[in-house]
C-alpha cells in the first residue's frame, strides 16, 4: 500500500482535485497524503512593514485547517488520509515531498477557471518536470 | 614647644596669606567693575557712528512659496559691490523664508547715480531690478530700503524634464508591478542625483539639487515615526491579538453571517485605526478564511467587506495610515485633529458600507452553515487563541500610553514621532529586551522607500513641477472652497485607485499647501482633510489602490480563493464611490 501525495491550497477548487485523489485513493486501496505549501512570496508586493515569521505562523495555522477539512473529506469516504506542511515555493516543495518514502504517486488539479494554481499548458511541463526529477508518476486528474 | 610654636606661627602666616588673598580680591573686585565701567564707558563714548544702509526684500515664486536659495548680486553705479570694503556683501543668499538684506557701502552713499539688482536661481528665470529716482534718493540720504516681494518666474529646463519623468517612470513601473516601490523610489534617486551631478556640471540646465539640498527634503518626523510604529506594532502582532477578536467575533455572532461580519468590519476598522491597516489584514485574513470555511460562507463575503472598512478605518487618526502621516507631517496636523475632524466622517462612510456589504451578499449572508466537526471546531480555538498573555498585557499598557501621549502630545509638545520611539524604547525594554529582535520588526525596506520618496518628490518641487500642477488647479477652482474640496477628495481618490496612493499624496501635499494659502476659507486644513479622505478611501476601488488589498488577496490566494482585479473592482469600485460621497458630505457639513 503506497500514498497518494495530493497537492492542495483548500478552497473550493481544491475540491474536485480532492475528490478525484480520494476516489483514486479507494480503487488503489493507497492512503492519501495531502500537502499544504505555505509560500510568503506575496510579502514582496507590499511596502508596508510586515514580519514575514508572523505572517508564516498564520498561514500555517490556515493550512493546518484546511488540511484537516480536507482529511475529514477523506474520511468520510473511508479513506485513510495524513497531511504535511511545508514552508517556501509550492513547485520546489512539491517535488521535495514526491520524494518521501512511500510516495508512488502525485496528483494535480488540472485548472478549472481562474482559480487554479497553475496555466493548463505549464502543469502538463511541470508533471513532466516532477516525474523525471524525482521518479514518481504524477497524474493530471 | 618650638614645634609648636613653629606650627602656630606657620597657621598665621596661611590665616594672613587667606585674608590678604581675600582682601585683595575685595578691593580689586570694585575697582575692576569701576575700570570695566569706565572702559565700557569709553566704548560708548561718542565715535563715528556706523550708518547700516540696507537693501532687503523677499522672492517668491508664482505660488508665493518662497525662495530659498537665489543668489542676488547688487550693483552701484554699473559695477559690482564690495571691492575690499570690509563688512559689506557683494552676493548673498536668500533665505528659507526668500529674504534676503544687502548692506550698502558707506563709501559710496551720496553719489549712487544707479543701483541695480541681479538675482538668479536654477530653475528660475534670471530677474533684474532697477532703483527708481526716490529709491536712489533715499539711499543717497542714507535711509534704508524694503523693496516690495519680487516674484521670479520659473523656467522649464531639462533638469524639470528629467526629475518629471523619472516621478511618471516611478508610478508607472510600482503601478504596473513590474519593479518593488523602494526599488522604484530607490532607482529615482540613483537617476536624479546622477544626472543632477554629472549632468550639472555640463550644463546647469541639468542640475535638479544637490545632495544636500536632497537629504533636506527627507521629512524625519515621518521616517521616525513610521519606524517607531513598525516596532510597537511587530511587538503587538505576535501576542495574537486580532485572531482572539475575530474568533470571539465568530462565537458572538452565533452562526449568523450577517452579524458576523459587521462586528469583522468594525474590528478591522478599529485596529486599522490604532495600529496599520495592512498588518490588520494580514492577521486577521487567515483566521477569518477558516471561519468562513466553518460557517459555510464564502470566504471572499467576509474578506472584502472587511478589507474596505479597514482602509476607511484607517483614516480617523494620524498613526491610521501611512498617508496621514505624511499629510500630519507636512500640514503640523495632531493626532487629535484627525480624530475630531475624520473620525465622524470615517463613522458615516462606515454605515454607509454596511449597508451596501448586507446587500450585496445578502444571499450568503441568509444561508446557515452546517456543524463544524469537533476537530475542526477546536483547531479553530487554536487559531483563535492569544498566544503570548503576558506580552499581551505589557505592549497593551504600553501601547495605551502611547495613545494617551498622542492625545495629549500637542498640549505637552510632544510630537508624534517622539511618543512613537518611546513606545518603540518601551516594548523593546520591557517587553522584548533584544536588539535582535528590533532589527527583526522594524521593515528597513520600507524606511528606504520613504526617504528614496521624499527625495524624488522634493525633485519635483525643485524644478517646478509641483509648482506648476498647483497653479493649473489653483486656476481651475478659483476662490471656490466646495469645488476645492471636491476636486481634491475625487481626483486624489480616482487617481489612488491607479497609482500607488503613498507618493501621490507626498507629491500632492505642496499642492495643497498652496490651495490653502491661496483659497478664502481653507485655511482651517480641510483640504488636507479632504486628500486623506480621498487617498485612502480611494484605494478601495480598485485591487491595487491599497496595499492591505494586495496582502489580503494574496492571503486569500493561497487558500484557494483568488481576488482578481475584476472581481474586487465589481466589488470595491461602487463601494468607494459611496464611501468617498459620504466622506465628502461629512467635509462639506463640517467645514
Amino acid at each position: 500500500m503506497g500514498k497518494i501525495l495530493c497537492a492542495t491550497r483548500g478552497g473550493e477548487a481544491s475540491y474536485r482535485t480532492q475528490d478525484a485523489a480520494i476516489a483514486l485513493a479507494q480503487e488503489q486501496d493507497d492512503e492519501l497524503l495531502f500537502l499544504y505549501v505555505v509560500d510568503i512570496g506575496f510579502l514582496d508586493k507590499t511596502a508596508s512593514a510586515v514580519r514575514p515569521d508572523v505572517v508564516a505562523t498564520e498561514l500555517e495555522n490556515l493550512g493546518q485547517f484546511l488540511l484537516l477539512m480536507a482529511e475529514e473529506r477523506a474520511e468520510k469516504h473511508n479513506v485513510r488520509a495524513g497531511h504535511i506542511l511545508r514552508h517556501g515555493e509550492l513547485r520546489k516543495e512539491l517535488k521535495a515531498a514526491a520524494q518521501l518514502p512511500d510516495v508512488t504517486l502525485v496528483v494535480l488539479g488540472r485548472p478549472a477557471g481562474e482559480e487554479s494554481a497553475f496555466v493548463p499548458a505549464g502543469l502538463a511541463e511541470f508533471a513532466s518536470e516532477i516525474e523525471s526529477e524525482t521518479g514518481t508518476p504524477v497524474r493530471i486528474v | 614647644m618650638a614645634k609648636c610654636r613653629r606650627i602656630r606661627s606657620k597657621r598665621v602666616w596661611l590665616a594672613t596669606l587667606i585674608l590678604g588673598v581675600i582682601s585683595i580680591a575685595l578691593v580689586s573686585v570694585p575697582w575692576r567693575q569701576a575700570n570695566a565701567l569706565a572702559s565700557s564707558s569709553r566704548d560708548l563714548a561718542p565715535m563715528p557712528e556706523a550708518q547700516h544702509v540696507s537693501l532687503t526684500g523677499r522672492l517668491v515664486d508664482p505660488t508665493s512659496e518662497p525662495v530659498e536659495g537665489a543668489t542676488v548680486i547688487l550693483y552701484i553705479n554699473g559695477s559690482p559691490v564690495g571691492s575690499g570694503e570690509e563688512g559689506t556683501e557683494i552676493e548673498v543668499e536668500s533665505a528659507v523664508d526668500g529674504a534676503f538684506v544687502l548692506d550698502l557701502p558707506q563709501t559710496d552713499l551720496g553719489s549712487v547715480e544707479s543701483l541695480t539688482l541681479k538675482i538668479s536661481r536654477p530653475h528660475f528665470s534670471s530677474l533684474e531690478w532697477q532703483a527708481t529716482e526716490q529709491d536712489l534718493a533715499k539711499i543717497n540720504r542714507s535711509e534704508s530700503l524694503r523693496l516690495a516681494d519680487m516674484t521670479i518666474e520659473r523656467r522649464v529646463t531639462p533638469a524639470f524634464w528629467i526629475a518629471a519623468l523619472t516621478f511618471v517612470a516611478i508610478l508607472t513601473l510600482v503601478a504596473l508591478d513590474k519593479l518593488h516601490t523602494t526599488m522604484a523610489a530607490l532607482l529615482g534617486v540613483a537617476i536624479i542625483l546622477g544626472v543632477s551631478s554629472v549632468g550639472g556640471t555640463v550644463d546647469p540646465d541639468f542640475f535638479v539639487f544637490d545632495f544636500e539640498r536632497a537629504i533636506e527634503y527627507v521629512n524625519f518626523d515621518v521616517i521616525f515615526l513610521v519606524m517607531g510604529m513598525m516596532i510597537v506594532i511587530g511587538v503587538i502582532e505576535e501576542t495574537g491579538i486580532f485572531q482572539w477578536l475575530a474568533y470571539q467575533a465568530y462565537r458572538l455572532s452565533g452562526g449568523r453571517a450577517w452579524l458576523l461580519v459587521i462586528i469583522l468590519m468594525l474590528i478591522t476598522a478599529v485596529a486599522s485605526a490604532l495600529l496599520d491597516n495592512v498588518t490588520t489584514m494580514l492577521l486577521m485574513t487567515p483566521i477569518t478564511i477558516q471561519i468562513a470555511l466553518a460557517m459555510e460562507v464564502g470566504p471572499l463575503s467576509l474578506l472584502i467587506p472587511e478589507v474596505l472598512a479597514s482602509n476607511i478605518g484607517g483614516i480617523s487618526t494620524l498613526i491610521g495610515t501611512p498617508t496621514n502621516i505624511l499629510i500630519g507631517a507636512y500640514a503640523g496636523l495632531s493626532f487629535n485633529d484627525f480624530l475630531v475632524h475624520l473620525t465622524p466622517g470615517v463613522l458615516l462612510a462606515l454605515v454607509v458600507l454596511t449597508g451596501y456589504i448586507l446587500l450585496r451578499y445578502r444571499g450568503q449572508f441568509l444561508q446557515r452553515g452546517g456543524k463544524l466537526s469537533e476537530t475542526l471546531l477546536e483547531r479553530l480555538r487554536e487559531s483563535g487563541r492569544i498566544t503570548q498573555p503576558d506580552k499581551l498585557r505589557m505592549s497593551g499598557f504600553i501601547f495605551a500610553i502611547m495613545l494617551v501621549l498622542f492625545v495629549l502630545g500637542e498640549r505637552i509638545h510632544l510630537a508624534p514621532a517622539v511618543t512613537a520611539i518611546i513606545g518603540a524604547v518601551a516594548m523593546l525594554l520591557w517587553v522584548t529586551p533584544d536588539i535582535e529582535s528590533m532589527l527583526k520588526v522594524v521593515d528597513w525596506t520600507t524606511l528606504v522607500f520613504f526617504i528614496s520618496l521624499f527625495i524624488v518628490v522634493g525633485a519635483i518641487q525643485e524644478v517646478g513641477v509641483i509648482s506648476m500642477i498647483a497653479t493649473t488647479i489653483g486656476d481651475l477652482v478659483g476662490d471656490n472652497l466646495t469645488v476645492a474640496i471636491l476636486v481634491v477628495v475625487w481626483s486624489s481618490a480616482l487617481l489612488s485607485g491607479v497609482i500607488a496612493n503613498i507618493p501621490f499624496t507626498a507629491a500632492m501635499l505642496p499642492v495643497i499647501g498652496y490651495l490653502s494659502a491661496t483659497i478664502p476659507g481653507a485655511s482651517n486644513d480641510v483640504l488636507y482633510y479632504s486628500l486623506s479622505v480621498g487617498s485612502a478611501m480611494g484605494g478601495n476601488g480598485t485591487l491595487i489602490g491599497a496595499s492591505a488589498n494586495l496582502v489580503t488577496a494574496g492571503i486569500a490566494d493561497r487558500a484557494g480563493y483568488r481576488i482578481t482585479y475584476a472581481s474586487f473592482f465589481k466589488i470595491g469600485f461602487p463601494a468607494m464611490i459611496l464611501t468617498v460621497g459620504a466622506g465628502c458630505l461629512w467635509l462639506l457639513l463640517r467645514f
